[in-house]
């Protein structure tokens, strides 16, 4: 079921209806982001978009949206298109528990077709584009960058394959965003300290499993590849970049190799974010890029990202989510499920089976201590284990009914959130809280929940009948 | 009104300065050029719609005043050199 590469993936989009072709001839802008922001709008069923006709270019490709909906998600996974979410998360976290899963490497990339050391030009190379009115400029949003730990260099696992936002400022030099806390930010930090510039790989239009698992927050010695091998169920396929010995995807559509320069900060930004506003412009470091490898007719893959839901939502939705799960069920196996998909879990819910009255607000409070949760998990909600934490109408039932505004909030003044939390003041510090909406057990008892509505005889059954009708 | 043209070529649609420079043209030639300021790093493409490219319509919440670009934030910090 493993894609080998972006192509081998549309392939599966378009057998399912999930690949819209585009050759009517569009401008860059405002078209591009129009037509990923106009899918995103539309539907959470939407497929993959394939633009090859953008004015400028002989043979310019675009691909938008690869992720942007459930199903696309589930057949990114190998599962069925139809597969409702809370599947694709159970699913999802028993992959993970398959970390690692050992590479394999290759030395015939396809990406080694065409290769530039001279005269390089990303305009003429990429479909370049703006993505939203404001952005500063042009952006490469879904490249997997690599870099190694310079005090460490020869550690497959501190090698990092991570997603981080590119401003291309010249036809060869890029602005990057690599925060302190970002695994590629300690490698900076190392380099900068060596007095050294920090080589780079910048794999651009993959298949969905590495940018997934690229966005993921692995501990620093953890192998990307390793836990892309797990998520997709077999070895993940990888290959060496000719200037920096990087290890890349196999099947990217272009690898270029740079390096960080050391000690320099330049203006970036802004940059619509996944927020849905946009990033003010900071000092941040650049690249110069040294050489290129690609395929002939690349396909650029882009990212949108803004106003929430966007093809970022999805992509991000379970690697989020599972993580935070796994962390709380280690110390709590009452934890059925954790849905953190909002704006990378700023707010997340939990369902829960509770031990003791109080139980469900200590649980929502150890997530906000997570490793993520230090950034994120601004507002959590906890539900009971009978809720469906993905099922929007069932949270909403629990918090209208079962959340009592004086007994159920715990407030945490001033922990540290995100800076890019627009509500964060200063930029960084956020009161947070959890909503409790459990039903109340001893020694907590109040409210009258002794008679719910239970489903009539034979409801199980309808259900498979009239799905089946459906089908 | 501001002579979309010249303002292409001449002022930065951010910071209003007089450091814009031709990044680039399309492959295919005559179709775009893409410009850039060298102070703010702003850049645009010859075929945007005009909030993009003209100074004096680029909105005022988005300008960038030269002067401030120096005292932004700076992420990451450059760290010490080791000794």
């Amino acid at each position: 079921m493993a894609h080998s590469d972006l192509r081998d993936f549309f392939s599966t989009l378009e057998k399912e209806g999930q690949l819209l072709r585009l050759s009517r001839p569009v401008d860059a802008e405002p078209h591009l982001g129009a037509a990923a922001r106009a899918v995103a709008n539309l539907t959470d069923r939407g497929p993959a978009l394939l633009f090859d006709n953008v004015n400028g270019y002989e043979h310019g490709q675009v691909a938008l949206n690869v992720v942007g909906s459930w199903p696309n998600h589930a057949l990114m996974l190998g599962m069925p298109k139809d597969t409702p979410v809370k599947d694709q998360f159970f699913e999802f976290a028993r992959r993970w528990d398959d970390y690692p899963v050992p590479v394999e490497r290759r030395e015939d990339a396809p990406w080694q077709e065409c290769t530039v050391d001279e005269g390089i030009n990303l305009f003429d190379l990429l479909p370049l584009f703006r993505l939203n009115r404001y952005d500063v400029g042009c952006f490469i949003d879904k490249a997997v960058v690599v870099s190694r730990d310079p005090d460490d260099p020869d550690h497959f696992g501190k090698q990092n394959a991570g997603i981080y936002r590119i401003q291309v400022k010249d036809v060869d030099r890029l602005g990057i965003q690599p925060l302190p806390t970002h695994d590629i930010g300690l490698h900076l930090r190392a380099a900068e300290e060596r007095g050294e510039n920090l080589p780079v790989a910048i794999a651009i239009g993959n298949e969905p499993v590495i940018t997934t698992v690229a966005g993921m927050p692995l501990a620093y010695e953890q192998s990307e590849y390793e836990m892309a091998g797990a998520i997709q169920g077999s070895p993940y396929r990888i290959a060496k970049a000719p200037l920096t010995g990087l290890d890349v995807p196999w099947g990217s559509e272009v690898v270029l190799e740079g390096e960080i320069i050391a000690g320099v900060r330049e203006i970036e930004g802004p940059f619509g974010e996944f927020t849905g506003h946009y990033s003010g412009g900071r000092r941040q470091p650049i690249i110069k890029i040294h050489k290129v490898s690609y395929r002939r007719d690349p396909i650029f893959e882009h990212l949108y990202l803004g106003m929430p839901w966007t093809e970022m939502d999805y992509t991000l939705a379970l690697n989020t989510s599972v993580p935070l799960y796994q962390q709380l069920k280690k110390d709590f196996p009452e934890v059925v499920a954790v849905n953190a998909m909002y704006t990378q879990g700023l707010l997340g819910v939990v369902a829960v089976k509770q031990r003791y009255g109080g139980f469900a607000k200590a649980v929502g409070l150890r997530a906000m201590t997570t490793p993520h949760g230090l950034g994120y998990c601004k507002v959590m909600i906890m539900v009971d284990e009978t809720v469906d934490p993905f099922n929007l109408a069932q949270v909403m039932w629990a918090l209208s009914v079962k959340f009592h505004p004086l007994h159920d909030i715990v407030t945490v003044p001033n922990a540290s959130v995100l800076p890019l939390d627009p509500s964060s003041d200063p930029a960084g510090i956020t009161h947070k809280v959890v909503l409790d909406a459990t039903t109340p057990i001893a020694p907590e008892v109040r409210g009258h929940y002794s008679q719910t509505v239970d489903a009539p005889a034979e409801t199980a059954n309808w259900e498979k009948i009239i799905k089946e009708m459906l089908k | 009104m501001t002579n979309p043209e010249i303002s292409q070529s001449e002022i930065c649609p951010r910071c209003d300065e007089r450091a814009v420079r031709v990044m680039t043209t399309s492959p295919v030639p005559g179709v775009w050029t893409m410009f850039s300021c060298d102070v703010c790093f702003y850049s645009w493409r010859s075929t945007e719609p005009s909030y993009a490219t003209d100074p004096a319509t680029y909105p005022a919440a988005f300008k960038v005043d030269p002067s401030t670009i120096a005292d932004m934030p700076v992420v990451p910090t450059v760290p010490q050199r080791r000794s």
